[in-house]
This record gives C-alpha cells, structure tokens and sequence, in this order.
C-alpha cells in the first residue's frame, strides 16, 4: 500500500512544488496587505482628511462670483490640489509606521516565524498601503466628480478615470519610496518628513531640471541632467490642469506608458527595500 | 526670596513704564493696521499685494487654459497679461507664446503629454483638441477626427446650450485679486470688460467698477471704462460724453506733470469722445477733440484725414478707422 511515484510523476512534482510555492507566496503578501487595509479603515486619518476635503471644497463652492452661478474651474482646481494633498499624508504616514510599528509591537517576530519570508512581508505592507490608498482615492474622485458635474453638467468619466489611474500609480511609487524610507531611517517621522519633502520638490521642480541643467557649466550640467534622468518623474502623473481647464483624453498609449513607467520605479524601490530588510537586523 | 521678588517687581515696573512710552507712539505710527477695517490688510500688510499679483496672474493662466510660463520657461510674448490686451486693443500676442519650444529630451517630449501645452485662449477653440487647434488656424480638421464637425475657433460649451461664457471662469480670481490689492486699477477694468462684452453682465460690470472707484477716487481709467458701458452697453450718450470728460480732465491733471505719461490712454479718451460727436453729429466738437488727439497721437496723418473729412464734410475718407 506504500504509495508509490511514476517517473512521470516526479518529473512532474518540482513544477508543482513552484506553483503551490507561487500560491502561497501570493497568500501570505494578500494576507499581509489585507492586514493593512483593516488597518487604514480602522484608523481616523482617512475620515478626518475626508471630511475637511469635502468641508472647504462645499465652503468655496457656495462662493458665488458677480452672480455666475456655474463658475466651477476655481473649484476643480481646489478640491483637486486637497485631494492630491491628502492622498499623498495618507500614503507616506500609512507606510512610513508599517514596518517600524511591527518592529516596536514585536509581532514582526512570530509573523517571520511562520512560513513568511522578509521579502513577502515587505511586498504585502507595500501592497496593503497602495490599495488602501487606492481606496481612498476611489471615494476622493467620486466625491471630486459629483462636485464638479453637478456644477459643469459634465461627466467626463474617462478623463477622470485617466486621472485616477495616474495618480493611484503615482502613489505607488510614493508608497513604494516611503516603504524603502522606513528601512533606511530610524523613525517614522524622519522616513515620513523626507519622502513628503522629496515627492513634493520632484513634483515642483522635476519637469524644469533640464532647464537649469542646460543653464549650467560642466561638470554641473551633466551632474544634473543625470539626476534629471535618474529620479522618477511624479509630475507625470499629475493630470490637474488638463482636468480643471478640460482638455481632451490623453492618447491610451501614452495613458498605459505613464502607469508603466510608474510600475517600474515602483519595482525598483521595492527590489531595494527587500534587498535591505532582508540584510538588516530586525532585533 | 526677597531679592527675587524685588527684581519680578523691577521687571514689572519696566513693562509698565514700556508700554506707557510705546503705546501713543504706535496709535501715531504710519504703519499702524490696526485702524483698517479690512481684515486682509490687518493680518497680511503689504503682502497682500503679492497675493493680488498672483490672483491677477492666475487670471491669465485660466485665460489660457493652463498653459502658460512658469518661473524657469521664457517669458517672451507672456511680459504682459493676455487676458488685458483685448481691453486696450493692444493685440500684441500676434506669433508670440510658444514658450515651451522643442522637446529638449524623451522625458520631456512625453511629459508633454500631461499638462497643457498648447496655446488656447477661453472661448477660442476651447476643448483644446489637437484637431481643433489645427483647424484654428485654418488648416482644416483631420478626416479621422471625433471633432471634425466643429467649427474653426469654436467654443464647445457656446455651442452646447447657445450662450457664451467660458470667460466667467477668470472672474473668481479678479475679485479675490480686487479683494487683496482694492487700489490694483487694472483689475477692475479688465474685469469690467469681460463681464461687458463677452458675459453680457453690464449691471455687475458698473458695480464692480463703481467699487473700484470708491478706493481709487477720480481714476481715469476707471471712469474711461465706465464711460465705454454708458456708451457702447447702455446707449446712454449724454451721461457717457460727462464720465468720458471726466475722465480726460482726470488724466490731464494726473498724467500731464509726468514726464512719461500715459499716452495710450489719452488717446483712447480723446478718441472716444471724437467718436461719440460724429456719431452725434456735433463735429465741431469733434473736430475739437481730433485736433487734441492729434498732439499726442503717434499716427498724425491719420487723425488729420478725419479733421479734413469733418471740416469738409466729404465723401468717407479712404484711410482706416484710428487703431484705438
């Protein structure tokens, strides 16, 4: 009755072991990204930044100017520049507390203890905090289209949708970026003020660094054209203007373009922060 | 203990006798805000006049749709703000605005992409599609095009519900700009003019320019403005013809001792009332005014051949209307 193994089936196995691996690297990182959503929905942050978003954005839209009661592009341009605001404090302080809070808590332990690797662990909170801010995203544009279309009695739904898209992927690399952050530096505050301070300077000024690059003499000229080249361009991502002053769709090739370009800063960022959790001492 | 009470009373009497000093020196000083009743001017001071240039600005970025220059592009052809030129029939936007130039790399070519990089102006061409733009200038819409329907330098909205009115999306930012700097002429005229012209909002156009007025008393060119809605928007000449002399005896008081006065807009007073007595019929007063042009106008011969048509009372002269 000893079970025995075909040589057809042993060939087999190793493929089977790879995929059932698969499968339970997968589960472990949803597992853990899961956590992470409970988490975000639990806390206040999200209600409060909600709130205050739609506060000011109601507060200014009952604003009326020389009795013009469809004036809407001020409003657009408001509630976007809150959203975007609140977006990013959401992503960088959700992900800046992840790993150091499993650290403090000492759960990190047990949690590695169990078939779990650090590379999985790092990828689930990466995962758990961008689709937690996907999610808030989700509500943010919903309640940014209801404002504007009934104002405009338009619903362009696809340029919105081409806005969400950029800035969730965009939010990607942040989170990606403050994942990595919370590795290299000792407290969540100095991992949250840095990502916040470097993503803002790249969004204001990472389109004109060529600019000043062609400005300068040698070696400074190459210096920072290499920066240029090197940082990930955020401001990519940002589709405001097109949006508040109604520009037409950008072309789908270069919609799907933008969201890879975006992925794969985000892998890179990722691929670092495992390298450097799996390398460092977590006791 | 002693001591150290002593010297809390010390510290005391000295604040006390302090204040006592200082109090009738700051009810007197010039820099007081205190006595405003405005509560920008309290908490900002002269700061406020920054932000009222930013509005201002932010004014012609919407006028443009989003495209415009910013601190590290060339800011040829954007010296001045697009959205005041109509006023002033300055026109002076002719080739200019292409600040962005080629692509200078791949990063920059597609990031093009992201933001508006087109020259648009509100109302003109408005939806900013390519085919559109092309269209505009008069290069005929592309045969696969969704837009190819539309109309060269057609305005979407204006088309939709028959009205126009894109233009109303500038004027958030004039009064908030009016709000933080009341004594920024421009602003109200600029205002003024798009709610005249282009939203069809005379009543709200007096208004604002009668509040301009109330914190810039006698201004000419306000009056010069106001004088355009009697005259052009409300038909109504007599009251016209006194807010536009006003209005040049204001500017001959305030501009005539400066040794670069305002010429464009003497002019354009000076013209205006002309206009206003041959329409009239009154052309020995217009010729009055002709001859008063003609001492300040760069383009001589031209107000010349209008005195000589008055004074003959020929046929219509062949030379163009006065480009004011």
């Amino acid at each position: 009755m000893n079970p025995t193994t075909t040589p057809i089936e042993s060939a087999v196995l190793p493929e089977v072991a790879r995929l059932e691996q698969s499968a339970s690297a997968a589960t472990n990182v949803l597992a853990i990204a899961g956590v992470v959503i409970r988490e975000m929905y639990r806390r206040k942050d999200f209600y409060v930044l909600f709130v205050l978003t739609a506060l000011i954005t109601l507060v200014m839209g009952s604003v009326t100017f020389f009795n013009q009661d469809n004036i809407v592009r001020y409003l657009k341009e408001i509630c976007l520049f809150l959203i975007w605001g609140a977006s990013l404090v959401i992503t960088i302080t959700t992900a800046a507390r992840q790993i150091p809070a499993e650290r403090e808590q000492r759960t990190l332990f047990p949690l590695l203890a169990k078939p779990v690797t650090r590379s999985q662990f790092v990828i689930g909170k990466f995962f758990g905090c961008w689709f937690a801010s996907g999610l808030s995203l989700v509500l943010f544009y919903v309640f940014f289209g209801v404002v504007a279309g009934a104002r405009e009695h338009e619903w362009p739904v696809l340029n919105y949708f081409q806005a969400m898209t950029l800035h969730w992927f965009l939010l990607g690399i942040v989170c990606a970026l403050t994942v990595l952050g919370s590795i290299v530096f000792a407290a969540p505050s100095s991992t949250s003020t840095i990502t916040l301070i470097v993503s803002v300077g790249i969004l204001l000024i990472g389109r004109h660094l060529n600019k000043v690059a062609l400005r300068l003499e040698e070696p400074g000229q190459t210096l920072l054209y290499a920066v240029y080249f090197a940082i990930p361009h955020l401001e990519l991502f940002d589709v405001r203007d097109l949006i508040v002053h109604n520009w037409s769709l950008i072309p789908w090739g270069v919609w799907a373009g933008a969201l890879s370009y975006g992925a794969a800063y985000s892998a890179i960022f990722l691929a670092l922060a495992c390298l450097l959790f799996r390398r460092k001492a977590i006791n | 203990m002693r001591a150290y009470l002593l010297s809390l009373a010390l510290l005391a009497v000295v604040a006390v006798s302090l204040a006592t000093a200082l109090e009738p020196w700051f009810q007197n000083w010039a820099g007081n805000r205190t006595k405003s009743d405005n509560l920008l001017q309290v908490a900002l001071g002269d700061s406020r006049r920054l932000f009222a240039r930013h509005f201002f600005t932010k004014a012609d970025v919407y006028f443009h749709n989003g495209y415009y220059p910013t601190i590290y592009d060339s800011r040829a052809g954007f010296d001045k703000a697009h959205v005041g030129e109509a006023v002033h029939r300055q026109g002076g936007e002719e080739g200019a605005g292409d600040f962005l130039g080629k692509p200078k790399d791949w990063i920059d070519r597609f990031g093009r992409h992201f933001y508006p990089a087109q020259h648009t102006h509100l109302g003109d061409s408005e939806c900013g599609h390519s085919c559109c733009l092309h269209a505009k200038q008069h290069n005929g819409h592309d045969e696969n095009c969704d837009h190819k329907d539309h109309k060269e330098g057609h305005d979407h909205e204006a088309e939709a519900s028959g009205k126009p009115g894109l233009e109303r999306e500038i004027l958030p930012w004039f009064r908030l700009s009016a709000e933080l700097d009341p004594q920024r002429v421009e602003t109200y005229v600029i205002a003024s003019y798009w709610l005249r012209t282009k939203l069809k909002r005379v009543d709200e156009a007096e208004t604002f320019l009668r509040e301009g007025l109330r914190a810039n008393p006698g201004d000419y060119e306000l009056l010069f403005e106001l004088g355009r809605i009697f005259y052009e928007s409300r038909k109504d000449i007599a009251r016209a013809r006194n807010v536009f002399e006003l209005a040049l005896r204001n500017w001959r008081e305030r501009e005539g001792a400066k040794p670069e006065p305002n010429i464009l807009l003497g002019v354009q007073i000076l013209n205006q009332l002309a206009l206003l007595e041959r329409e009239q019929q009154n052309y020995p007063r217009a010729i009055e005014h002709y001859m008063l042009l003609k001492e300040v106008s760069p383009h001589k011969e031209l107000v010349q051949a209008w005195i000589d048509y008055l004074k003959t009372n020929g046929p219509p002269i062949a030379a163009p209307p006065l480009p004011y």
